[in-house]
């Protein structure tokens, strides 16, 4: 309970205290777990990615890391329109497991690109943390710049997942890796 | 007094018309005026708050990411808009997170009132940042609108330009009513003054018939006087005629055969009865012309002799024959013209004087008397005793004569006269009292490819 309540705490924090506040440690975790939910609204999902409106989106985490620890806390209470939010913790997936955005916290580079591959034609957003697996070819990458929580964004590794990301989601990007145009 | 009276009272209403006009006009610009204000008011209200949907719109990502540097990126963006005074986003906690202020203007409020309003000259748009059902924050925007006086101002400006244009409008009434007033006179006035034309055409026609009538009265008197000389002169040759032939009985019953001179006598007589019908029948034109075109100075030259046995010894004759070109006309009937005119000058000479017989070819331009065309001029002129002006005016007039009784009949001119006008010629008089008189006599030309058409 203790838990739960410092992370709300931190959640709160991260709300109140943006950019300026140096963004480390359990802070800087607590805001990358609240990114994860507040992405969704910025994507475009194919049709059927969701089988109601009321379904819930499911926020997926592979392997565990500072960030999916906070992630449950993170969500408490949330909701992205008429979706609740759920959150898995995964060890392994399957091109079947049922996640909507998946986190990839898998100790090393090489795990976390074949988990990558595993997903890639199904509509999920995957996100890494590029401080703990760089160069991984992720939709969303998230990068401390300025001590400050910001993200790049990999249009080709989104469109290889069929999904489209909103171009709010992209003016706020601190890197952009258009997508490869085919001749 | 006609005209101006009428036009005085509608001038004065007119007017009237248009300063009521202009009232009523400022009253409902008055209304218009706040109508237009209050559109203009929500207009701007409008506006603000579509500026304030799009900044919502925009920093919706920023706030979900609690990215202050983007969100001010848009915020600043609306700088560009001149009437919009504050601008401030905030996020769900009530914190600021990117605004602006122009310089000298309020601060941004701490806790914005949620909705759209205007407070003086101030509107205030606050407004919800929204994704999906989710409320990310809020927006406040702070404009400021045209100060009263100045749009008061702006609407009196057009104001005074409709009053003006009302003002021009009675004024161009006021005149179309006057032009109207003078083309109703004008239109009468025609019509009177078609009314006298019919008068004075009836008028005209009724002393043409009088004319006409004084005309047939002349013409009878004419003939009167024309019966009355044929008469006269007929007794005078019967009477000759009848005393030879009492003088002829007479000798004859006394057997005697010295009755030669009596018979002579008489035929003389018939004779000048003979040339005097001769005479009265060509000046009434019924005789008819055995025309041919003629050479008139060589007839005159052939009459040279003639014509000096009939003027005697006493006149000096001058023949100046120049005219070359043919006239058409009787030449036995011109030889008697010519014969007639050389006596009536030697009639005018008694004590002697000159006779001159002068042909020319001349062309003339037209005249009010004379056809333009190409002539033959034939004039005899004589050194006599003139004619006085009343002489001159009724000298072609049948049976006037000047000369004693049984000299001439007065049908001499009279009929050459007719006879020149037979052949579309024209004869002239100048005549001067004790100085002489030169008769002028023009005859076309003849002219042998219109030579069939003529008489």
């Amino acid at each position: 309970m203790g838990r739960y309540l410092l992370a709300a705490f931190f959640v709160g924090l991260a709300a109140l205290l943006p950019a300026r506040a140096a963004q480390t440690g359990p802070l800087e975790s607590a805001v990358k777990a609240t990114f994860l939910y507040k992405f969704v609204p910025f994507v475009m999902w194919p049709a059927g990615a969701f089988e109601s409106a009321t379904s819930p989106v499911v926020i997926c985490t592979l392997g565990a890391d500072p960030v999916s620890d906070l992630l449950d806390e993170a969500i408490a209470g949330q909701r992205v329109d008429q979706h609740p939010l759920a959150v898995r913790h995964l060890q392994n997936i399957t091109r079947d497991s049922p996640c909507n955005v998946l986190y990839i916290a898998v100790p090393d580079v090489a795990a976390a690109t074949q988990a990558i591959a595993d997903m890639r034609g199904r509509p999920v957003l995957t996100v890494t943390d590029s401080s703990r697996l760089p160069g991984v070819p992720s939709v969303i990458s998230f990068i401390v710049d300025n001590n400050r929580v910001r993200f790049d964004v990999d249009q080709n590794a989104a469109a290889e997942n069929n999904l489209v990301l909103s171009s709010k989601l992209l003016s706020l990007a601190r890197a952009v890796r258009a997508p490869v145009r085919r001749p | 007094m006609m005209i101006r009276a009428p036009m005085f009272f509608p001038a004065r209403g007119s007017v009237r018309f248009a300063l009521l006009s202009a009232i009523l006009l400022l009253i409902a610009g008055v209304f218009v005026t706040v109508y237009e204000d209050g559109l203009y008011r929500a207009q701007r209200i409008q506006d603000l708050s579509v500026h304030a949907d799009i900044l919502s719109a925009s920093v919706t990502a920023a706030l979900a990411f609690n990215d202050a540097k983007a969100a001010q990126e848009y915020t600043n963006a609306l700088q560009a808009d001149p009437d919009l005074e504050a601008a401030g986003v905030y996020n769900p906690a009530g914190t600021r997170i990117a605004g602006f202020v122009r310089k000298g203007t309020d601060p941004l409020p701490v806790h914005p009132q949620p909705g759209a309003y205007l407070i003086g000259d101030h509107i205030y748009v606050t407004e919800p940042v929204l994704q999906g059902s989710n409320t990310l924050g809020v927006v406040f925007l702070r404009g400021n609108i045209e100060s009263l006086g100045r749009r008061l101002a702006r609407y009196t400006a057009i104001l005074l330009l409709v009053i003006m244009a009302v003002l021009v409008l009675a004024v161009s009434a006021l005149a179309q009513r006057a032009l109207a007033r003078a083309n109703t006179e004008l239109q009468a006035q025609a019509r009177a003054l078609t009314k006298s034309n019919v008068r004075l055409h009836e008028e005209i026609q009724e002393r043409g018939r009088a004319e006409e009538a004084l005309r047939q009265s002349q013409k009878m008197e004419a003939l009167g006087q024309l019966s009355g000389g044929i008469a006269h002169d007929f007794n005078n040759l019967l009477a000759i005629i009848q005393g030879n032939l009492q003088m002829l009985q007479r000798r004859t019953e006394q057997g005697r055969t010295d009755v030669q001179k009596y018979i002579e006598s008489a035929m003389q007589g018939i004779t000048r009865g003979a040339t005097l019908t001769r005479r009265i029948l060509a000046f009434s034109r019924q005789q008819p012309l055995t025309t041919s075109p003629t050479n008139v100075s060589t007839l005159t030259e052939s009459m040279r002799d003639l014509v000096r046995q009939s003027v005697g010894p006493d006149v000096e004759l001058d023949l100046d024959l120049r005219a070359d070109w043919l006239t058409l006309c009787d030449p036995n009937q011109m030889e008697s013209v010519i014969l007639n005119l050389a006596i009536n000058g030697r009639d005018a000479m008694p004590r002697g004087g000159k006779l001159r017989i002068r042909t020319t070819n001349m062309t003339v331009r037209a005249t009010p008397e004379i056809a333009a065309g190409d002539y033959v001029q034939l004039e005899i002129i004589d050194t006599g005793t003139g004619m006085s002006e009343e002489v001159r005016q009724r000298a072609l007039d049948p049976f006037f004569t000047t000369k004693p009784q049984g000299k001439g009949t007065g049908l001499g001119l009279s009929t050459t006269f007719g006879y020149i006008r037979q052949l579309n010629g024209y004869l002239q008089i100048d005549t001067k009292l004790g100085k002489g008189t030169a008769i002028r006599i023009l005859m076309p030309r003849y002219n042998p490819q219109t030579a069939h058409a003529s008489v």
